[in-house]
């Protein structure tokens, strides 16, 4: 148990020096649900690589895939004139095809993941650009625009009504409470367990109401961050208890042996891809959502932090999988850390060395610990 | 050529734990020149972590090892100390020459100029010290698992060991290859060496060791000389209940329907194969390696497709489960819990209408199959890689139970698996078939045969011989057969 949360730890103490530091400048709760709101992309991006990093291949194509459906989401829209459904539609449709075209590409073509998904990120890059004349798109005075209750959901300042996030909430406290169950120390019966996990579970609530304020956090939670919540969810319930999701983590593990346990191996690696492809969508629809147009490569930054936060996931409350609670908290931290030392003063062109920093700091330390147990 | 009494090894209270898991518990051992020792105890005891802890693999957590009087924290890095594992450090696409020269400080002529000559002749002299009749000019990946195993301890042989250390190396080999090393090893004994050698088999206990050590539960809980030993003594300190292999409940076959056909099949060199499985009868299946036993197993799992011929199934969709041959690498994956090894082909089991899986529902079957077959440590959330070898094959077999399949393809079933659980697999499979399963077993080792199955036949030159009820057959055809 030590060892899964050690980088957790570690983040926490980071989160609370930066407090003692910059007082409250760092500890103000909406500028910092604000970073998290900013960075919905890069967390769907991170959900839509670990789906296919579970099965252990790369999809380097999610960026080029979320750049390409934000100009489908704006363009269609402002550029074509259609109805906004048909462009959302059209968006989702392009990432569920990318994501098909990899699937192929790697099991049926056996094309490297790596090579194939490059090629497929740069087509749809490049797509993006030769339909813009590599130009910014967005509403002008005299074209139509995406709907307003749209624009709303991607602004920081319309927040759901909060008995939503809370039921969330709950949801993923109760899942979390059945998944800890894993870590239970073989020498321990499962009445001592379940007291001990109860009492370390209203504890950590309680400190996280009292000392942190829970319930203000929850307060400026806005509906793109309900929707990654829902997702997240979603996601977590679809790799650990659907046969989908075991089978995933079995060709990972051990490729031919799934084969031999009657896994059909390809399908469910183009599968993957598939669900990588839809999530790179979502991302894109975000990005058209909280921004209102759609620039050049606008989401091509986002590749690496999002690959940061998904092998971030091996190593939060984790023994080395893939997680999707790990890739949201890995990934908000990386951003709070950066956001800390902007604040204190180091110039925002540092954010890269950050992340990398961070990224290698926290996997290096944590394999160092559970090195050391044997 | 060397005092005999400065290769003694002791071991002095020797312990280990994982986390709060206390695997050896005061482990003391004297060793010395010219003895070859058979090391025992069930699935889980911990006999490959005292080899790993000699090995330097792993650090005891307390305890002293001393070689000829001299204390050393492992002997991994003794010269006079080699360590044959079951993945035996042989690269598949080099030379037996090339293999033995790996590792080993380079024989120069002059400057940077390798002396080829020089190496392939101590290479040729240690070959003969094996009895292996072989150029050293053979590439690794044309020899038998047998011929493999003894150029390993060829290998050892050729670097000066004095002490070799063996785990379970002869557990995948087929009898006659088995033989074979046990046989050289021994050669090695006489001649002075100090053997370890960890088995599960008793009959090469009895044949080659001069002491016999059990390990229970990290416990050494026997030393005794083999002399004067027998079958029954051995298992009796193995504090295993003894199985009874011959009381097989012929008068309970009711339905003898055909389940799965195979005519006229070709596959490579194989062919043509005709084979019918019933329902509630186990069918056994041996050869040699490389006569494409194991390939019959798979043509009957549908893994791999006939070139020529069917496979007939008697209803659609036939479910099917595997024990493959290699455990290691076809059978599990390290990184995943027992459970989730476990589950893997039965999912649909515990799949709601919604298709989420019901964890608790899962979480219960697993741990009841995990129980029957012994599985240590008992908690099915224990991660796959830490598991002993046996525990390991029990998993893999724990994975086919759950599916609960029309044809079960059983591969090597008991490789590696400790005396008592044997006869556990052995009744689990005999229940099986009295539940109406059609089973195949495919196995080089005789005891499967004649312990589980009603008619046994025998692969030789790309074909399988006639179907014999096992009743007919004594013993000592059987193990000629193999
Ligand atoms: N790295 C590890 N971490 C935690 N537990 C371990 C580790 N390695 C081994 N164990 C545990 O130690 C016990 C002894 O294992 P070991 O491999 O020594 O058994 P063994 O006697 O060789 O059994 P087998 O006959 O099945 O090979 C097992 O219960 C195993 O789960
Ligand atoms: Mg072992």
């Amino acid at each position: 148990m030590f060892e899964e949360s050690i980088t957790v730890l570690v983040f926490l103490l980071i989160f609370l020096g930066f407090g003692l530091w910059l007082q409250d400048t760092f500890l103000n709760v909406s500028a910092r649900m604000l970073d998290v709101h900013q960075s919905v992309p890069v967390l769907m991006l991170g959900l839509a690589v670990i789906v296919t990093l579970i099965p252990g291949k790369f999809d380097l194509s999610v960026s080029g895939v979320a750049t390409l459906t934000t100009f489908a989401v704006v363009g269609l829209t402002v550029k074509n004139e259609l109805p906004f459904p048909v462009a959302v539609g059209a968006a989702v449709a392009v990432g569920l095809g990318v994501g098909l075209i990899n699937g192929v590409l790697v099991e049926y073509l056996n094309v490297n993941a790596f090579i194939a998904t490059l090629g497929t990120g740069a087509i749809c890059t490049g797509l993006a650009a030769v339909y813009s004349n590599g130009a910014y798109l967005g509403a002008t005075p005299g074209t139509p625009d995406m709907p307003t209750w749209f624009r709303n959901f991607g602004t920081f300042v319309n927040k759901p009504p909060v008995a939503i996030v809370w039921v969330m909430i709950v949801l993923a406290v109760v899942g979390a409470f059945f998944v800890v169950d894993r870590f239970r120390p073989a020498a321990w019966s499962k009445t001592r367990w379940l007291v001990a996990k109860s009492a370390m579970f209203v504890s950590v609530i309680l400190v996280l109401q009292f000392v942190t304020l829970l319930s203000t956090w929850v307060a400026q939670v806005s509906w793109m961050l309900l929707m990654l919540l829902l997702v997240a969810l979603t996601m977590a319930v679809l790799l650990q208890y659907t046969t989908f999701g075991r089978q995933l983590q079995a060709i990972g593990s051990n490729r031919s042996a799934a084969a031999l346990a009657g896994v059909r191996v390809r399908r469910q690696v183009v599968k993957s891809f598939v669900l990588g492809g839809f999530l790179a969508a979502l991302a894109g629809i975000s990005i058209a959502a909280s921004q209102g147009s759609a620039s050049p490569d606008v989401a091509s930054a986002f590749l690496l932090p999002a690959f940061a936060a998904a092998f971030l996931s091996t190593v939060v409350f984790s023994d080395g999988r893939f997680t999707v609670g790990g890739t949201i908290i890995g990934g908000v931290f990386v951003v709070w850390v950066g956001i800390g030392l902007i604040v204190g003063g180091l110039p925002s062109t540092w954010t890269n060395v950050i992340n990398g920093g961070v990224l290698i700091g926290a996997v290096s330390l944590s394999t160092a610990v559970r090195r050391r147990r044997t | 050529m060397q005092d005999p009494g400065s290769h003694t090894l002791e071991v002095d209270g020797l312990r280990k734990s994982f986390g709060s898991n206390e695997v050896l518990k005061g482990i003391n051992l004297t060793i010395r020149s010219g003895e070859f020792i058979g090391l025992m105890g069930p699935n889980g005891a911990g006999k490959s972590t005292l080899i790993k802890i000699l090995a330097g693999v792993y650090q005891a957590s307390s305890g002293q090892i001393r070689l000829g009087g001299r204390t050393l924290t492992s002997l991994g890095d003794t010269e006079d100390v080699a360590f044959i594992h079951q993945d035996l450090g042989l690269v598949d696409a080099l030379t037996i020459a090339e293999n033995f020269a790996l590792g080993n400080p380079p024989q120069r002529l002059f400057g940077p100029i390798l002396n080829k000559r020089a190496e392939r002749t101590s290479a040729a002299r240690a070959l003969g010290l094996v009895g292996l009749d072989l150029s050293v000019d053979t590439l690794l990946s044309d020899l038998t698992p047998g011929q493999k195993t003894l150029v390993a301890v060829a290998r050892a042989m050729d670097r000066g060991a004095r002490i070799l250390i063996v785990d379970e190396a002869t557990s995948t080999l087929p009898p006659r290859d088995a033989q074979g090393v046990i046989l050289s090893l021994a050669a090695a004994a006489a001649a002075g060496a100090t053997v370890v050698m960890v088995t599960h088999k008793l009959s090469e206990i009895l044949e080659a060791t001069s002491r016999v050590l059990v390990i229970l539960d990290g416990e050494m809980v026997r030393d005794a000389p083999t002399h004067g030993l027998d079958r029954a003594a051995l298992v009796e300190m193995l504090m295993q209940h003894e199985s009874d292999p011959h009381n097989l409940d012929d008068a309970s076959h009711q339905t003898r329907d055909p389940v799965l056909e195979l005519r006229g099949v070709h596959f490579e060199d194989l062919g043509p194969i005709d084979l019918t499985l019933n329902a509630g009868e186990v069918i056994g299946i041996s050869g040699l390696p490389g006569s494409g036993l194991h390939d019959i197993a798979l043509l009957v799992n549908g893994t791999l497709k006939p070139h020529k011929g069917e496979v007939v199934e008697s209803r659609p969709r036939l479910t099917r489960a595997l024990v493959p041959p290699h455990r290691e690498s076809q059978g599990g994956f390290g990184e995943l819990s027992i459970r989730e090894n476990m589950a893997l082909s039965a999912l649909g089991r515990w799949r709601r209408l919604s298709r989420v899986l019901k964890p608790r529902r899962e979480e219960l079957d697993c741990a009841r199959v995990a129980s029957e077959l012994s599985i240590k440590p008992a908690s099915i959330d224990t991660t796959f890689d830490i598991l002993s070898g046996g525990n390991k094959q029990k998993v893999i077999f724990g994975r086919a139970l759950l599916l609960n399949p029309d044809v079960f393809v059983l591969c090597e079933p008991t490789r590696g698996v400790d005396v008592g659980t044997r006869s556990e697999i052995y009744r689990l499979i005999r229940e099986l078939a009295r539940g109406g399963a059609a089973v195949l077993v495919a196995s080089s080792d005789a005891e499967d045969l004649f312990s589980v199955c009603d008619r046994v036949a025998l692969v030789a030159d790309g074909r399988l011989q006639q179907l014999r009820p096992v009743s007919e057959l004594s013993t000592s055809e059987l193990e000629l057969m193999v």
